[in-house]
């Protein structure tokens, strides 16, 4: 049983950053109905971006997500300018591709800068452990589950509550309405991009103390958030929460009981019973 | 006329009376196979047959990606599951089994067949980009089982052949495989038979409802076509010329392990080739292998760097040539990404598209009557 | 002799009901029209006849056999065929293309196909356009160019939803042309239109549905003249 519940702790420890990656995604999904192959890839620009201020500034990973988020913000707000708003008519098909180009671009361009060399970013707490109700937990995880539950309340907030953050729910729930009713559909839709990356970006700050960083490891989160998104039903930012927690449970729970190496043949195949059962997602929602 | 004018003049009358006269296109085929069979012959270059070898193989992927993603417009970003349980399923029995490839093919065959109507009874149920997503997630187990599953597949170490057994009709050895030669005629009969399948699959009624299929889904369902049974067919052959393919790699390379024949840098390679020349056609896979395998091969090659020191552009001792001649080898796979985001913007009809484009622009601008609305071009909706 | 019987039929999506209790049916060789506002269930009754949805409740029943939950394509080989309100081109394939794929329901020549395509094409007029793309046709050269595809897959029983829509004056002439010709060939057509003179002209029974529920029918004259359905949907001057 106490195997059982460590296991389930961190999972979900670890499923608060998945859930950061899902919202990302599913708001660019939501407001732009674009499936963003790259999305792992921007979490692992996250990633470098901390390192390199970790190294040449000695700025603690935690604390540098307050640079993070606006950095990998505008750097989100560039692709869209440039690259995805092109697409944004063209077919579901194409759009796909073009992300996973896009992908691919960005994870070789930071290979040819950084090489493949695993790094790592170790602080005096990377290896420590906390103690709550006698389960061990990692602590960079739960600072980072402790930062992400208030990034994700802001977030709430922002959409519920400000003028911007209703004009891309609107944006989101029918876009030529919203753009009848005089919101820049176009601004929303680098909004929600930018969002979308910072918000992944700081999910990859939040994990380089405990991962290793290299430029391929984006490619396992993008799968992963595509679950976790169709899970919680695309556009969902409430789905896409309980989905990070679900998928971070479930993986923890299969390396434990099964193996290590197959965890995420276990995410996959829920992913694929989804699809089949139930393709609006567990809660049955598909909208923001 | 200008110069200019005669040239754009040119292209449309050769394309007409190639397009009138069918006898023309075999005749311009025949020449270029007989001139494929002999190149061996001339060719003492191990490399140039190398070369030639992965232009065949990129053509075959291609052409069987083509039959579910070009006509039938499912677009399986998975593609690699079948190129890898091909290879492994050959190479296994190859070199644990001592089963000659080709018999172990035939299993091969079977399993690839086992899996993509297992596939497609799962994901055809789904639509568009959910497709796409469901094509790579299958394509992710399978290699995740292949990779943990040690004891039979030998896990992330891969399989090394010892040693392919010779070939014989009888007592007479055709090929003991040990030069490039047999292999390049393999890969050819490959490439060509993808061709002919593409080219039958066209003119067929499997064509036709593919394309309706891809066309509009649901419009073809209710004009009497039974939309499982033939987006199962069509993934069927595709898969088998996919295994074929991973089968002939892996037994030309000799090694084979999950990320090279299972990952999914492979399934966007095989969709890539298909694009770049024009997806849906017969020989836009061909026009994309001549575009990829040169590059690809310039790049690992250092080729392109070497051209840059030659041509004075770039210094070879500078930090800037130090940095391209370090690693701009292990660059093709940016480039693949680059060509992608090229292509998607500025020629989703592919090359194929593109240059038919040109054309008939080059045609219509020197006839004074309005030229009816064929070929290439895109209708008032624009869709 | 009822080709076609719709009985009792309802469906519901949710807790909406959008076809409730509806019963009518189609006379071999005879025009059905079926007229209504908007909303009120054509289209639904449509696609579930043709199995794109099964109904909910009730039955349709086809030259005496039930086809409830039978897929479309089951339908189609089965003798029915219908063309799209919002119409649905294969674009990228040429008008003969488009029209040999209805044809191929009926037999696996590409020949024998393509020749059949070329009669129907020559029937709605449109064979000098046999090459073009179907992307690049005008919207009533593709309303024409769907009647053509499923007059070639031999359907004895056409749907035909709103095949006028958005036609002007002389298009539209040609298509009530077409229907009248389709029915001295001896089939039988279920025609939704909103253009209430076309729907006098053509049909030889008119059923009205309102919100999902059958409001009257009867004979062009008798449906015209029935004070509820003036008032849900005619209008009150009177329509000539």
């Amino acid at each position: 049983m106490r195997v059982f519940l460590q296991s389930a702790a961190s999972g979900i420890l670890i499923g608060g950053v998945y859930a950061l990656v899902g919202i990302g995604l599913t708001i660019i999904y939501g407001v732009m109905r674009v499936i963003n192959f790259a999305h792992g890839e921007l979490l692992m620009v996250g990633m470098y971006l901390t390192w390199i201020i970790f190294t040449w500034l000695g700025v603690d990973p935690i604390v540098s997500v307050a640079l993070v988020i606006p950095l990998t913000f505008l750097f989100g707000a560039f692709l869209q300018k440039s690259l995805i708003n092109r697409v944004l008519n063209a077919l579901p098909q194409n759009q796909i591709l073009l992300t996973i180009g896009l992908g691919l671009i960005i994870s070789n361009v930071v290979m040819l800068i950084f090489t493949s060399d695993y790094k790592i970013i170790t602080t005096s707490y990377s290896s420590s452990t906390l103690n709550f109700a006698g389960l061990r937990l990692s602590t960079p995880l739960a600072i980072s589950l402790a930062i992400t539950s208030a990034i994700t309340t802001i977030l709430y907030l922002f959409l519920l509550k400000t003028d911007t953050g209703q004009a891309i729910r609107a944006t989101a729930q029918d876009r030529d309405a919203a753009q009848l009713m005089g919101i820049n559909v176009k601004r929303m839709s680098v909004l929600a991009f930018g969002i979308g990356t910072a918000l992944a970006g700081t999910a990859g700050a939040l994990v380089s103390p405990t991962y290793y960083i290299f430029p391929q490891v984006g490619g396992a989160f993008t799968l992963k958030a595509f679950v976790i998104v169709v899970l919680g039903g695309m556009g969902s930012v409430v789905g896409a929460t309980l989905g990070g927690i679900v998928i971070g449970v479930t993986e923890s729970l299969a390396a434990v009981y099964i193996s290590s190496g197959m965890k995420e043949v276990f995410v996959y195949v829920l992913f694929l019973l989804v699809l089949l059962f139930k393709p609006s997602g567990l809660l049955g929602r598909s909208r923001m | 006329m200008t110069g200019a004018c005669h040239l754009k003049a040119l292209g449309p009358k050769v394309l007409s009376s190639l397009r009138g006269s069918p006898g023309r296109w075999w005749l311009v085929i025949a020449v270029v196979v007989a001139a494929l069979l002999a190149f061996p012959q001339t060719m003492s270059s191990p490399y140039g047959l190398h070369l030639m070898i992965l232009l065949f193989l990129s053509v075959a992927m291609g052409e069987s990606w083509n039959v579910i993603g070009g006509y039938c417009g499912q677009y399986s970003v998975g593609h690699a599951a079948y190129f890898g349980v091909g290879s492994y399923a050959t190479l296994m029995l190859l070199q644990y089994k001592h089963v000659a490839p080709w018999w172990g093919v035939w299993a091969a065959l079977v399993a690839a067949l086992v899996v993509s109507l297992l596939i497609g009874t799962i994901c055809f149920r789904l639509r568009g980009p959910y497709f796409v997503l469901a094509s790579i997630a299958v394509a992710e187990i399978i290699r995740l089982i292949v990779l943990n599953w040690k004891p039979f597949t030998n896990g992330a170490e891969g399989i090394l052949l010892a040693d392919i057994p010779a070939l014989k009709l009888g007592d007479r050895v055709i090929t003991d495989w040990l030069s490039k030669t047999p292999f390049y005629y393999l890969g050819l009969a490959l490439a060509l038979t993808t061709l002919l399948v593409n080219y039958l699959v066209q003119h067929s009624k499997l064509g036709y409802y593919l394309q309706a299929i891809r066309e509009d889904q649901d419009a073809a369902h209710s004009l009497g076509i039974n939309l499982s049974l033939y987006k199962n067919v069509a993934l069927a052959i595709s898969a088998l010329f996919t295994a074929l393919s991973g089968i002939f790699y892996g037994l030309y390379i000799g090694f084979i392990d999950p990320p090279s024949v299972l990952g999914v840098d492979l399934s966007v390679q095989m969709v890539l080739i298909c694009i770049i020349g024009g997806i849906g056609t017969n020989f836009g896979p061909v026009v994309g292998a001549l575009v990829l395998v040169p590059l690809s091969e310039a790049l690992r090659a250092n080729i392109l760097t070497k051209l840059l020191f030659a041509a004075g552009v770039v210094k070879e001792s500078s930090a800037v040539g130090g940095f391209l001649k370090e690693n701009l080898a292990h660059a093709h796979v940016l480039i693949y990404g680059i060509l992608v985001v090229v292509v998607i913007l500025f020629m989703p009809d592919g090359v194929l598209g593109f240059t038919k484009k040109l054309v008939a622009r080059g045609a219509r601008q020197l006839s004074a009557a309005p030229q009816p609305l064929v070929g290439g071009l895109r209708g008032p909706t624009g869709d | 002799m009822a080709l076609l019987e719709i009985k009792h039929v309802f469906k519901f999506f949710g807790g909406l009901a959008a076809l409730s209790d509806v019963v009518c049916s189609a006379e071999q060789g005879k025009i059905l029209g079926l007229i209504g506002p908007n909303g009120s269930g054509k289209t639904t009754l449509f696609n579930c006849i043709t199995g794109y949805y099964p109904p909910s409740k009730g039955e349709v029943v086809f030259k005496g056999q039930r086809i409830n939950g039978l897929q479309p394509d089951r339908v189609c080989k089965l003798g029915m065929a219908r063309t799209w309100q919002k119409v649905r081109p294969l674009a990228k394939l040429t008008v003969l293309d488009n029209v040999m794929v209805g044809a191929l329901a009926r037999t696996n020549s590409l020949k024998v196909a393509r020749e059949a395509a070329m009669e129907q094409l020559k029937m709605v007029r449109m064979e000098r356009k046999a090459h073009y793309l179907a992307g690049s046709l005008s919207i009533g050269e593709r309303k024409k160019l769907e009647v053509a595809r499923v007059l070639a897959t031999q359907a004895e029983l056409l749907l035909l939803d709103e095949v006028m829509g958005g036609l002007n004056t002389v298009e539209s002439e040609e298509i009530i042309q077409l229907i009248l010709d389709i029915k001295k060939r001896g089939l039988t057509q279920m025609v939704i239109e909103h253009d209430m003179k076309a729907i006098m002209r053509i049909s030889d029974r008119i059923v009205v549905l309102n919100s999902g529920e059958k409001l009257a029918e009867g004979s062009p004259q008798q449906v015209v003249e029935n004070p509820a359905v003036v008032t849900a949907y005619l209008g009150d001057a009177n329509v000539a």
